[in-house]
């Protein structure tokens, strides 16, 4: 094997490599995550570029397509190792996360992960991979926390339907542990397989539970799914909860009248407290995406960024491009931003920002939960 | 009438004579062995040109060029066309990660074994699906294929299940140390060397005639003499080992692996085209298919990042109208009538 | 014949997209289907009578190989225009429900079933008495002696698959009103469409009602009576159990498996 060649850190540009699902099923993402890293991109540069030990250097994001293939997504990393790019923004979802941090690891690479939330790849012992977003387990959890606070009448019993793949399992387990904590009657959960567009059978087993809440680990589809379906079934839950599906305006846009009221957590809203130097407050962020790419924000772009505005922030703080350097900065870092507060904890997660709640509200995903962000109040029971 | 003492007219049999005949037959049966030879050495030659990520990119050629050797001889020379072919890839690859991880197996020990369990597999699904036909048998074995993705999907307690399994490779559960990008190179150019030399050994023995006759016409082939089941199992069974042991490489490569890639149907599509486009029922077809294919897919993923998949399937829309029977058999074709036109090529296979 | 299937994957993602339109055009989906089809028939047509039907004498996965090309271009052409946006198309009725005692019927997945029965019975009275049903019937058995009794084959081949196009479009339209769908569900689309058409049997229009029919109620029963994440597996078993019991699905016919290709 021939020698690797040098830093790719040359006069004025520091180059960063990113690897994005472009084609296949997760191109959807993949754009939308495109999109936040080209903003942030957009940003530093307008203020002169990173100060790195006094010099100001230019961002440079080389983007590869991954084709939503974990083993592609893995080989990237090798590839951008090989032209001495040494820094990495993570592709999309925990899988190909969690191809890459391998990789990383054994190259000695450094990966802030913007969109893989499975606690899994953060138990491996991996000293350099750091996730700006919050881990799966708050997925559900937060929404089961925000019930608790604020629905009244209080709910007493809990289903969760859940999609197979392992990041909804994780998001399941810790739904159902928080909901045990907060005094919930938690059913058992029903699975199908991932991507499925019928969900009925699940429905009718849950149906004759009667249960108050019906909470979905799920992604768009299956999400769009559970609540088409449980009124063709009749299923009538006092309220409904899903993972992933209810921000995306795809959601509202598809289901209509029927998603009315439907609870959601997001990584990010417009209503996040918190700025930072080269965003502002998550306000001034929604208004630059929206000029941009003509579209409202979604959380996928917002993490995206703020994985970049972590990996700046880190080599401003270290004063250099070196991995190494980096990742101790990144290691120490703890600041506000519009995305929130972004620390990591030992094992390189981000327990530090609460993922919002939110509810669709004549056709608007509002901020409910937690109350301090809050841009409207709860309503509770969620169907009529 | 009797000619018997006349010299009959020499038109086959070379100036030099008999024993010049021989030599010169000889040396065509071993050219494609020096040949190979020759490609071997290069490809070790070529390792230490490469860097860490284009050994990888490489190690993926050579993995695609096993596979399709191992398509070949039960699509190929017998004509069965598996759609399922993946099944076997991801029963290795599953094999391997779950000795691995939970008997704590080396992995040199869990490769043989995978391969052997994806034989056993084939066996057992060949018996009572080798009997259909056509579209049939494609169907039947696509149906295996992603009926064991939801069966190895639901085994959550074995195999992880849709969260996916990972080969242990740090710390004390570690059996073999990782083979890392140089390792995996010369890993995966010992399975495509492997694939190569069956191919080439099926190719040229009454194996290989006795499936070329099951592909031709099969009620004749066993009006022979030839017990066509046992030819079509055991020919299934070796293509399933093969890949077989590719897929355990492939698991042990990617460290963490994952249900929905493992049994991927993508996978088994593109090993068809490159043998198809190379030239199915040859031993160079496929072979040349898979360098070609996969090289030509990396290249355009790495240049046109946003139109590569569109380009690529122009490219093989262009190849299938003007190469129906793969560049290997057009050359053959070619050479034996000499009519190189590719257009009176389209004509021929034209309705 | 093989090609055939092949064309549901754009025809249904390309349908769901048509009837879209015409739903922005104020047209119910439901009767925005039969435009989709249309334009969709046209494309099919003219797709293979110029492209497909060059490869046709090949080896018979050669067209296979050829539409997967194909399939390839068009999903991302998709993607690039349309974007991978998930699409839905909305009418006020189809998540309605009839009730009936306990069980409820969804109007959008009754409708759909009710075009699935009544387009399969106009087909098999089209191949059955039709001059140019029986053509397509008399090319697939035997194409040679088709072609000898002075049916224009390439006509044939190309009305067929665009027959497929057109009903693979309605299809994407009906998905649209019940479920969600992008470019990227093309594949799963298009491989139960392969394995309900031979599970129920090539050769037999009643074939693919059939098998559509069959694999839904497994599906079904499974999802009562096992965990739902069986589902899929079990689709494929039963699947491969017909197959091995009866060698050419179904309801199919055994002549198609045999047949020459002249």
């Amino acid at each position: 094997m021939r020698a690797k060649s040098t830093n790719a850190a040359d006069s004025g540009t520091l180059a960063i490599g990113a690897s994005l699902s472009l084609t296949g099923k997760l191109a959807r993402e993949g754009v939308l995550t495109q999109e936040g890293y080209q903003l942030c991109q957009e940003k530093v540069n307008a203020k002169g570029g990173i100060d790195i030990g006094g010099t100001k250097v230019k961002l440079d994001i080389q983007y590869q397509d991954d084709t939503s293939k974990p083993d592609v997504a893995a080989q990237l990393v090798d590839q951008f190792n090989d032209k001495g790019i040494k820094l990495i923004l993570s592709s999309y979802g925990s899988a190909n996360t969690e191809a890459q941090a391998a990789v990383i690891e054994r190259n000695g690479q450094l990966m802030v992960d913007s969109a893989g939330a499975d606690n899994k790849i953060f138990s491996k012992g991996y000293k350099r991979t750091f996730a700006v977003l919050s881990p799966a387990t708050e997925y559900a959890a937060s929404i089961v926390k925000a019930i608790a606070e604020l629905a009244t009448p209080k709910p007493k019993s809990v289903v969760f339907l859940s999609a197979d793949d392992g990041f909804s399992k994780t998001v399941t387990e810790g739904g159902m542990k928080k909901a045990k904590e907060l005094g919930f009657t938690v059913l058992d959960p029903q699975y199908f397989p991932n991507g499925t567009s019928n969900v009925s059978s699940a429905l009718t087993k849950v149906k004759s539970q009667h249960p108050d809440v019906i909470i979905g680990s799920v992604h768009l589809v299956e999400g769009v799914a559970i609540i088409k379906q449980a009124k063709e079934l009749g299923v009538k839950p006092a309220g409904f909860g899903e993972s992933v599906a209810p921000p995306t305006p795809d959601f509202a846009k598809t289901l209509g009248a029927q998603a009315e009221n439907v609870l959601g957590s997001s990584q990010w809203t417009d209503a996040t407290k918190g700025t930072d130097k080269y965003f502002g407050s998550a306000k001034d962020y929604a208004k630059d995406i929206q000029a941009k790419y003509n579209h409202a924000p979604d959380y996928h772009n917002a993490e995206a960024s703020a994985a970049c505005l972590a990996l700046v922030l880190a080599a401003e703080k270290a004063g250099s491009s070196k991995a190494d350097a980096v990742r101790d900065a990144l290691s120490g870092l703890d600041t506000e931003s519009f995305f929130g507060k972004i620390k990591f904890d030992s094992t390189g997660q981000n327990l530090y920002k609460p993922m919002s709640v939110i509810q669709i509200q004549s056709g608007k995903a509002l901020t409910v939960w937690p109350t301090e962000s809050a841009e409207a109040k709860m309503i509770w029971p969620g169907t009529k | 009438m009797s000619t018997s003492t006349q010299t009959p007219p020499s038109t086959n049999v070379p100036r030099q004579g008999i024993s010049g005949a021989m030599r010169s037959a000889q040396a065509r049966r071993l050219f494609p062995w020096v040949l190979g030879l020759v490609g071997l050495l290069a490809a070790l030659g070529l390792q230490s040109q490469l860097y860490s990520g284009q050994e990888r990119t490489v190690a993926t050629i050579f993995m695609f060029v096993a596979l399709a050797q191992a398509w070949n001889l039960i699509g190929g020379f017998a004509g069965y066309a598996s759609f399922g072919q993946v099944a076997f890839f991801g029963v290795g690859g599953y094999f391997t990660a779950v000795a691995m991880s939970h008997w704590h197996f080396s992995f040199w020990m869990s490769l043989l074994l995978s391969g052997f369990v994806a034989a056993l597999f084939a066996v057992i699904i060949g018996i009572p699906l080798l009997r259909l036909k056509g579209h049939y048998f494609a169907i039947a074995t696509l149906g295996v294929a992603e009926g064991m993705r939801e069966v190895v999907t639901n085994l959550t307690d074995l195999t992880g299940g849709g969260a996916g399994i990972t080969v242990p490779t740090v710390g004390n559960n570690a059996t073999t140390a990782y083979l890392g990008n140089d390792g995996f190179y010369l890993l995966f150019l010992g399975l495509a060397v492997l694939s190569v030399i069956v191919g080439g050994l099926v190719a040229r023995n009454k194996f290989g005639y006795a499936l070329r006759a099951i592909n031709q016409d099969e009620d004749a082939a066993a009006a022979l003499g030839i017990n066509t089941t046992r030819m079509k199992v055991l020919t299934f069974a070796l293509s399933g080992f093969i890949t077989g042991l590719v897929g355990a490489s492939y698991a042990f490569q990617q460290v963490t692996i994952f249900p929905e890639r493992l049994f991927d149907v993508d996978i088994t599509v593109l090993m068809i085209i490159m043998v198809i486009i190379g030239g199915s029922g040859t031993v160079l077809g496929p072979l040349l298919g898979a360098v070609a294919l996969q090289f030509l897919s990396e290249f355009l993923r790495q240049n046109f990042t946003n139109l590569h998949t569109f380009i690529l399937g122009a490219i093989i829309i262009v190849a299938v109208v003007l190469l129906p029977q793969g560049a290997v058999n057009y050359v053959r074709e070619a050479r034996r009538t000499k009519e190189f036109s590719l257009l009176a090529n389209v004509r021929k296979y034209r309705l | 014949m093989s090609g055939f299937l092949q064309a549901t994957v754009y025809g249904l993602l390309q349908g769901g997209l048509l009837a879209l339109v015409a739903v922005g055009f104020g047209l119910d989906p439901f009767l925005g289907m039969f435009v989709s089809a249309a334009v969709l028939f046209v494309f099919g047509y003219v797709l293979q009578r110029f492209l497909i039907n060059l490869v046709i004498n090949g080896p018979i996965f050669i067209t296979l190989l050829l539409t997967f090309g194909l399939d390839l271009m068009i999903v991302q052409g998709m993607n690039l225009v349309f974007s991978a946006d998930y699409r839905s198309i909305k009418t006020s009725y189809a998540s309605e429900s009839l009730a009936f005692g306990g069980v409820r019927v969804p109007l959008g997945r009754l409708l759909a079933f009710a075009l699935a029965v009544a387009i399969t019975i106009l087909l098999v009275a089209v191949v059955n008495r039709t001059r140019t049903g029986m053509s397509i019937l008399a090319t697939g058995m035997d194409r040679g002696a088709a072609r000898l009794m002075g049916i224009r084959a390439r006509h044939v081949y190309a009305l067929t698959f665009g027959i497929a196009a057109g009903l693979a479009g309605m299809a994407g339209a009906m998905i649209g009103t019940v479920g969600t769908f992008n470019p990227s569900a093309a594949a799963s689309f298009t491989l139960m469409s392969f394995v309900v058409a031979v599970l129920g049997g090539l050769g037999n229009m009643y074939g693919a009602l059939v098998g559509g029919l069959v694999i839904g109620l497994v599906q079904a029963w499974g999802g009562q009576y096992l965990p739902g994440t069986w589902v899929n597996a079990l689709a494929f078993l039963v699947l491969i159990v017909v197959l091995i019991f009866r060698p050419t699905g179904l309801v199919g016919r055994a002549f198609y498996a045999s047949r020459q290709e002249v």
